[in-house]
């Protein structure tokens, strides 16, 4: 022990009341330290600390800790959301019901409105309230569905175009050059046996029926190396193909998982070819033909 | 009232990605530390968000998307932690204090200096799971999350001077944690030193058994 150390050893045992009134002193100020570190304190109480901490070693090294542990977590590296999750949230709120008001949130005089209110009782009773309007809501959809369906016509219809090159989505690309290989030989042979391919395949295989849609065959590929069924259908004399894939292929890019989740069909060109897809129970379809996406995807109304 | 127009709710869409997506990872680490797995942090955000947006009408003023978005988190975090039944790795808060005082209450500053020294963010990540919740949170908001105090405290809901003493005493509950972590460490080091040597040993006299090295 240095001889500084047992003097201030000696200088406590020797005057305990100062040493008590140090000790409550220190109470008092230690709940602060971390709000001076962090500059959170009004000047004068920062002033009453910087005095304070001139004459004490043990709050030194207390704000020496405090500034320790802050800095260190300050610099904690973030990992990045996964794409994943992202287009799973983008999914989410194309798919759910938005219960406000267009605009909302830009254009109404600002409102200070507690943070804490989103999980207030209020709030939750608020949000219960809206999903049970919603919940009600679905049911009422579910239960005219087939009237909805039949006399409007259903949303799925609807074309959204891809919002990405078709050539970066794999899936897309190996359609629309299959298609072309198809365009420039003779079909296959006469048509398979539909459950030859669906064992093949591995899925649900149903051709597209119509007024003006005839299939003409049936086989099986490989795109992008996974097993695929394909369909080709004489409709309004020209010919289209339906490419049938498992989900684990067709949900794999993340524009057609936005566009699926939306229940739209997705459009998409290469050149002078259109696209459409659209999911399945359970697996995912690609029809693909000359012709823009709109006008291919009247080869589906029935 | 619902969006009139496909055209309205695309506006309402990309107001409400413009706003929340640019917080995703911050709301992401928030979410890992305090659930068991990454599966599990995604799924708590992807529900927040959902909230959210259930929710955006609740948003009056954008400036204050992020205090707000924290708060539907903590609220899936709490439904979640109370459907798992899930309990914390809590170590005794007086435990805790009393190794903080033997980082600052000595006469030098050498313990000081080598916790100081060994501070890493794995290391005080580790330690953020033995001290309560509420301290661990007001920490984690201020000097992770960026959060102002005034900000922590409309979060939580709680007087700015109880986030001023939950900062202040939860650091130092993280440096007795970290403190308390390297004397076990440093145990468990020492342990398994001694145990090498014994079993050093034990081949040498086994080998010496057999009648010495073959060579």
């Amino acid at each position: 022990m240095s001889e500084q150390q047992g003097a201030q050893r000696a200088w406590r045992w020797n005057d305990p009341a100062r040493e008590a009134e140090r000790q409550a002193q220190h109470e008092l100020l230690i709940d602060l330290l971390g709000a001076y570190v962090d500059e959170e304190l009004p000047p004068e109480t920062a002033s009453q600390l910087d005095a304070h901490l001139v004459g004490c070693a043990r709050c030194r090294r207390e704000v020496q800790l405090q500034l320790a542990v802050r800095d260190t977590l300050a610099a904690t590296p973030m990992a990045p959301a996964r794409p994943a999750l992202r287009d799973r949230i983008l999914a989410a709120t194309t798919t759910l019901p938005q219960a406000s008001a267009a605009g909302a949130v830009v254009g109404l005089p600002a409102v200070d409105v507690h943070p804490g209110d989103a999980t207030s009782r209020t709030g939750r009773r608020s949000l219960l309230r809206r999903l049970t309007t919603w919940l009600v809501a679905v049911a009422m959809l579910a239960g005219g569905w087939a009237v909805w369906h039949s006399v409007a016509g259903a949303d799925r219809a609807r074309v959204t175009t891809l919002g990405t090159p078709t050539a970066s989505v794999p899936l897309l690309a190996a359609a629309a050059a299959d298609f072309r290989r198809l365009g420039s030989a003779d079909l296959p042979g006469p048509a398979r046996d539909l459950d030859a391919v669906r064992a093949a395949v591995g899925v649900p295989v149903e051709p597209l029926t119509g007024p003006s849609v005839r299939l003409l065959g049936a086989w099986t590929t490989s795109l992008v190396g996974v097993p695929t069924a394909v369909l080709a259908y004489r409709w309004d004399d020209r010919l289209v193909v339906q490419y049938i894939v498992p989900d684990q292929l067709f949900f794999r890019h993340p524009a057609i998982r936005a566009a699926a989740a939306s229940h739209h069909r997705v459009g998409a060109t290469d050149g002078n070819v259109g696209l459409v897809a659209w999911p399945l129970a359970a697996a995912g379809s690609v029809l693909v033909g000359e012709g823009s996406p709109e006008r291919l995807s009247g080869a589906l109304a029935r | 009232m619902i969006p009139a127009s496909d055209q309205d709710l695309e506006q309402v869409q990309a107001q409400f990605q413009a706003l929340v997506m640019p917080h995703l990872d911050r709301l992401l680490g928030f979410a890992a530390r305090r659930t068991r797995s990454s599966a599990e942090a995604e799924d708590a955000v992807q529900e927040a968000c959902v909230r959210a947006w259930l929710g955006f009408a609740g948003l009056r003023d954008p400036a204050k998307v992020r205090p707000w978005l924290y708060c539907i988190l903590r609220a899936v975090l709490a439904d979640n932690c109370e459907r798992d039944g899930r309990r914390q790795r809590l170590v005794s808060i007086t435990r805790l204090e009393d190794e903080h005082e033997a980082l600052v209450g000595g006469d030098d500053d050498a313990v000081l200096v080598e916790v100081d020294g060994r501070l890493t963010s794995e290391v005080i990540r580790a330690a953020l799971a033995d001290i309560p919740e509420d301290f661990a949170t007001a920490v984690e908001m201020h000097d992770i999350d960026g959060f102002k105090y005034q900000e922590i405290a409309d979060i939580l809901g709680i007087p700015i001077g109880t986030v001023m003493s939950r900062i202040s005493r939860g650091r130092r509950l993280l440096a007795g944690a970290i403190a308390a972590n390297q004397r076990a460490w440093l145990r468990d080091d020492g342990k398994g030193e001694r145990q090498a040597e014994a079993r050093r040993a034990a081949r040498a006299v086994g080998i010496e058994a057999q009648g010495g090295l073959r060579s």
